[in-house]
């Protein structure tokens, strides 16, 4: 393919040549022939504010050199909108890219944009958004086959949901689902779950169904804290849901228990269970007994945070006082 | 195999002993093998051998055992990292800027003199092309204005100082363009038409308190964002609302709670007011704690981004950052006073990983030891060894500025070196300000210079 220099199509252009700074500016990249060139063109039609067809394949090739280049993405989004180009077709070069280029994240908010963009002139209720968030639950399944916490992909799927209103959209809780039956140490799964279930606007607190929903959710991750309970994430998650609910820490005392005990000290069999057996006793006040707890993370099951669980001791002293 | 039995031989005979705590796998581990735990498991294998020094001649070790920092090395790997990079880096194009800060924040931080090397100059040169006249700095020259970028770009020419890298910056198109980023909701987007995170809000902080920048909206953007009409108006309540259910931070509302954006929270917080006061108004400090404190790995010692996930040595500096500002928020409940302890972590852990760890021996510091090192990990982890080696501390009394000013609490920290660490003279490299991650003495003088500047 020719450079943009010799293409008769780009002959009215007068390239912008990059002012790197200076005669020994900082970390200066030593561009190849090809990117400087494009680079050279983008800043001359950027100057003049160009959006066309030829301004798409310029930032098309650029992207291709250099997915990381923010600006480019933003302009090739405002380009798209300018020219009314069908959105849809976006995706036929950006789903492979996306699984080619793991790592990089200005994607997913070019993602967002078209597709904000395309459910902005739909109708809320045509099966065209039904289709095209299966769609997307698909690739989003596929990408995280190959990097599972991905952080971006899991913030995109995010805004999907709210976007959407997918609270209720069983693919949602399956998916979490499945990412957790095949690890489930999997924070960002976990994170999702809690997103889905109590993240929406208005989720139940106090009320009946807002019970039923806490316990189906305690029962789940207590599944999950049964075959590993030297796992934070569902111990952690379990203390997010009671804290949503305002209820006390004691309502799980028993599982805890299970875990940690200080009448067994020598069998303590997840570090997570005795820190929240510890805040139970607190809760209690048998503070103690909390004490106790805390001197046995810093000691012997959790030394490398001796110092922490020794502050959280000398905080029942205040506590007390 | 003669190689390997050699350097053995040598540190056997060494006569440190090794502390079982930073050598042993943790006490509690489940049999269940998953994706996420092999990766732990094998990282930990991995690091093994570092922390056990075996990898190490007696000669690299300092007087109390571990790797000596090789910091003649780094800094030469740090001066490479400024100097024209090779073609396959341009996925760098639009990141120069932070190329260029990651250096020179380096560069500080192993105590080179900045302007006695010509980087003033050349500091100078680069972001002056990066500028945009309607306000901010972008990757590069015809780029964008970025939050990131304008972040990097001047924390440089801050770490530089002087006259002419000061009035490089045009500070009244910088404010009229941090008024475009500022979002109804409180945030700011980081750059024109992309996404809103909270390193956006904590850029924008940045420039506003070391630039002395207006914090009045411009008369333009009062009716989109509304509120009471002010930079800051809304942006505390919005960084409550990143911290998750399990008590760290995440980028924006409802994502999964992460180190980076852990320290761009707490940061932000820290410039709006004192940590005592605004650390606790704004968030869950128990809760805080509590993944903070998980965050330390074992055995490697050094800190992982997210529960579950890896070590990596550029945590040394987003968790250990965190650390010495929420040490300093603890301040009003006994912490540094009645309190007996004088660390709510373990600052040995983190030197361990880093000085054993995280050093490539050519120079550079690294993710861990099977990575390549970078410009992004060697500045990250030479400011966890500053956060590991230092108490930081808020004092409202302060002789060298005006501390009536708005946004003036970021100026009154200071920091004292802790001993008893096995670590050398050599060892130990500069104290940075906590929230800048520049000098002390270099953000002091950029804020005095701006606060007598008359107009903009």
């Amino acid at each position: 393919m020719p450079g943009y220099g010799e293409d008769p199509e780009w002959s009215d252009i007068v390239p912008l040549p990059q002012d790197d700074g200076g005669p020994n500016p900082l970390a200066a990249i030593a561009y190849s022939d090809e990117y400087s060139e494009a680079m050279s063109y983008l800043r001359a039609v950027m100057a003049k504010n160009e959006f066309s067809e030829r301004v798409l394949r310029l930032t098309e090739d650029i992207i291709d050199m250099n997915p990381a280049h923010y600006t480019v993405w933003l302009y090739r989004a405002k380009a798209l909108f300018t020219l009314h180009k069908d959105l849809r077709k976006e995706f036929d070069w950006l789903n492979p890219f996306a699984l080619r280029h793991l790592k990089n994240y200005q994607i997913w908010h070019h993602r967002h944009t078209i597709i904000e963009a395309l459910a902005s002139d739909l109708d809320e209720k045509s099966p065209k958004i039904d289709n095209m968030i299966r769609e997307e639950q698909d690739f989003l399944d596929r990408m995280f086959t190959k990097d599972a916490k991905n952080y971006h992909v899991w913030s995109y799927r995010q805004w999907l949901v709210e976007r959407f209103n997918l609270w209720d959209c069983e693919e949602e809780r399956e998916a979490v689902d499945d990412l957790l039956r095949k690890d489930v140490r999997n924070n960002s799964a976990w994170n999702h779950r809690y997103y889905v279930v109590f993240g929406r606007p208005n989720a139940p607190k106090n009320t009946t169904e807002g019970h039923v929903l806490m316990q189906r959710e305690i029962n789940y991750a207590e599944a999950a804290i049964r075959i590993a309970p030297q796992n934070q994430s569902p111990w952690n998650y379990i203390r997010g849901i009671l804290s949503h609910f305002q209820q006390p820490l004691s309502n799980i005392k028993s599982l805890a228990s299970e875990f940690a005990s200080l009448e067994k000290p020598d069998e303590v069999k997840s570090s997570h269970a005795l820190d929240l057996l510890a805040e139970i006793y607190k809760e209690e006040r048998q503070l103690d007994c909390a004490g106790k707890a805390w001197d046995l993370l810093a000691q012997k099951y959790d030394p490398i945070r001796s110092r922490y669980w020794m502050w959280k001791k000398e905080q029942l002293g205040t506590a007390a006082a | 195999m003669v190689d390997r039995f050699w350097v053995r031989q040598e540190s056997l005979s060494a006569p440190f002993t090794l502390p079982a705590l930073y050598t042993s796998l943790p006490p509690l581990r489940d049999s269940l093998v998953t994706e996420s735990s092999r990766l732990l498991d094998q990282t930990a294998a991995e690091c093994m051998p570092y922390l056990t020094l075996t990898k190490f001649k007696t000669r690299d070790l300092n007087s109390h055992g571990l790797q000596k920092l090789r910091r003649a090395r780094h800094i030469e790997f740090a001066n490479d990292s400024l100097e024209e990079l090779p073609g396959y880096m341009v996925v760098l194009d639009a990141s120069r800027p932070w190329m260029g800060y990651w250096g020179i924040a380096a560069l500080s931080m192993l105590r080179v003199d900045l302007v006695e090397e010509g980087y003033r100059e050349r500091t100078v040169d680069t972001f002056r092309a990066c500028q945009n006249e309607s306000g901010g700095f972008g990757g590069g020259h015809g780029q964008y204005s970025h939050l990131a970028c304008s972040y990097a770009a001047v924390l440089s020419l801050v770490a530089v100082g002087g006259e002419a890298a000061y009035e490089t910056i045009d500070r009244r198109a910088m404010w009229r363009w941090l008024g475009r980023m500022k979002q109804p909701d409180g945030g700011f987007t980081v750059c024109e038409g992309a996404e809103e995170d909270v390193r956006g809000a904590f850029c924008a902080m940045v420039l506003c308190s070391l630039l002395n920048l207006p914090l009045e909206l411009p008369p333009e953007e009062m009716d989109r964002v509304g509120g009471d009409g002010t930079l800051l108006s809304g942006l505390g309540e919005w960084i409550s609302r990143c911290q998750t259910f399990e008590g760290g931070l995440s980028d924006a509302p409802n994502h999964e709670a992460h180190g980076a954006y852990a320290f761009c929270a707490l940061g932000c917080l820290c410039i709006l007011g004192p940590p005592h006061e605004t650390i606790p108004r704004y968030l869950n400090v128990d809760n805080l704690l509590s993944w903070l404190s998980h965050r330390q790995a074992v055995p490697e010692g050094g800190f992982a981004g997210r529960t579950n996930k890896l070590v990596d040595g550029c945590y040394s500096h987003w968790d250990g950052g965190c650390w010495a500002l929420v040490e300093a928020a603890l301040a009003s409940r006994g912490f540094g006073g009645s309190s007996s302890l004088d660390s709510l972590w373990d600052r040995e852990g983190l030197l361990r990983y880093i000085l054993c760890c995280a050093q490539n021996e050519w120079g550079g510091l690294r993710d861990k030891p099977s990575k390549n090192p970078d410009g992004y990990h060697t500045c990250y982890n030479l400011a966890g060894l500053s956060w590991a080696q230092n108490y930081h501390v808020w004092n409202a009394e302060k002789e060298d500025i005006d501390m009536t000013a708005p946004l003036s609490a970021p100026f009154s920290w200071s920091t004292t070196e802790k001993p008893d660490l096995p670590c050398d003279e050599e060892d130990r490299v500069a104290p940075m300000h906590p929230i800048y991650v520049i000098p002390h003495e270099k953000a002091t003088e950029a804020r005095n210079y701006f606060l007598n500047r008359v107009g903009f």
